[in-house]
């Protein structure tokens, strides 16, 4: 297998591995911030009624590892495509690209306390705390997924 | 101090120290280690490039977590007389300032 074709099985699993972590911050972020009130018949109302205190385990190992597979391909982004975008002068791209690298790498350090405050030992006290991280953590992954499906879409799949 | 208080300490102040060391360590390029793609190779600290594009982005990260894991560790073993004093709310408040920070850091790409 050669080092291109590597790196987009990587980007396959890295793209698999963030739906996966964006369904779980998803559903947890709208079951804290818009809870159901009463039972849910809808689609969207069963989305917000889903327990919450379940996706804290699927979110601490699902960040790091989509992050870690990033961080492996972002070297071949590094030498590739990030090149190309500085030449073509596609800076919107570039500049939200940046923008994803530091939210990403700042919210990685908010890891050990969105697991803390997510314990029941943790709980009544801090609920705008458990909530405002889950929240950080939320925009971050949206953030990432977007930008880096935008900005793999600038230079084609696979090219 | 139970040790789940203890924990508690510790990632709140990992949660404050982490995000002002990385907007640090990006500002000044505090990088503990460099990776250069185009040679494969890594460099301690800040190192020039080599061979084409430095990456300083993991050294940041790495900084930023040692110093936090640092100042977490001593938090945690401080009186709690004194630890009383440290909101909880700073575990957000900080990463979201620093968020804000580094998006307008970043801002004058989207303004070219």
């Amino acid at each position: 297998m050669s080092w291109t074709s590597l790196m987009t099985v990587l980007l396959i699993i890295h793209g698999l591995s963030a739906v996966a972590l964006l369904g779980a911050i998803t559903h947890q972020a709208s079951s804290v911030w818009w809870p159901a009130r009463a039972r849910a018949g809808s689609f969207v109302g069963r989305f917000r009624a889903v327990p919450s205190t379940a996706y804290v385990t699927a979110v601490i190992v699902l960040y790091p590892l989509t992050m870690l597979l990033g961080a492996i391909i972002y070297t071949h982004y590094t030498i590739g495509a990030r090149i190309e975008l500085i030449q073509l002068q596609l800076w919107k791209p570039y500049g939200v690209f940046e923008m994803k690298e530091h939210f990403a790498a700042i919210t990685l350090g908010i890891l050990p306390a969105y697991w803390y405050f997510w314990q029941p030992s943790a709980a009544p006290q801090h609920l705008r705390v458990r909530a405002m991280l889950t929240a950080l953590l939320a925009f971050t992954v949206w953030w990432s997924f977007l930008v880096g499906h935008i900005v793999n879409n600038v230079r084609g799949f696979g090219s | 101090m139970t040790a789940s208080r203890q924990f508690g300490l510790f990632t709140i102040a990992f949660a404050i120290t982490y995000p002002i060391v990385y907007i640090t360590a990006m500002e000044v390029n505090l990088a503990l280690f460099t990776y250069h793609p185009a040679i494969g190779e890594f460099g301690w600290g800040a190192d020039k490039p080599r061979g084409g594009p430095a990456m300083y982005w993991y050294g940041w990260m790495s900084t930023s977590a040692l110093a936090a894991l640092a100042v977490g560790v001593m938090c945690a073993r401080l009186p709690e007389s004194l630890t009383r004093m440290l909101p909880a709310a700073l575990a957000w408040v900080v990463p979201f300032a620093a968020m804000i920070t580094a998006a307008g850091l970043t801002a004058h790409f989207l303004l070219r």
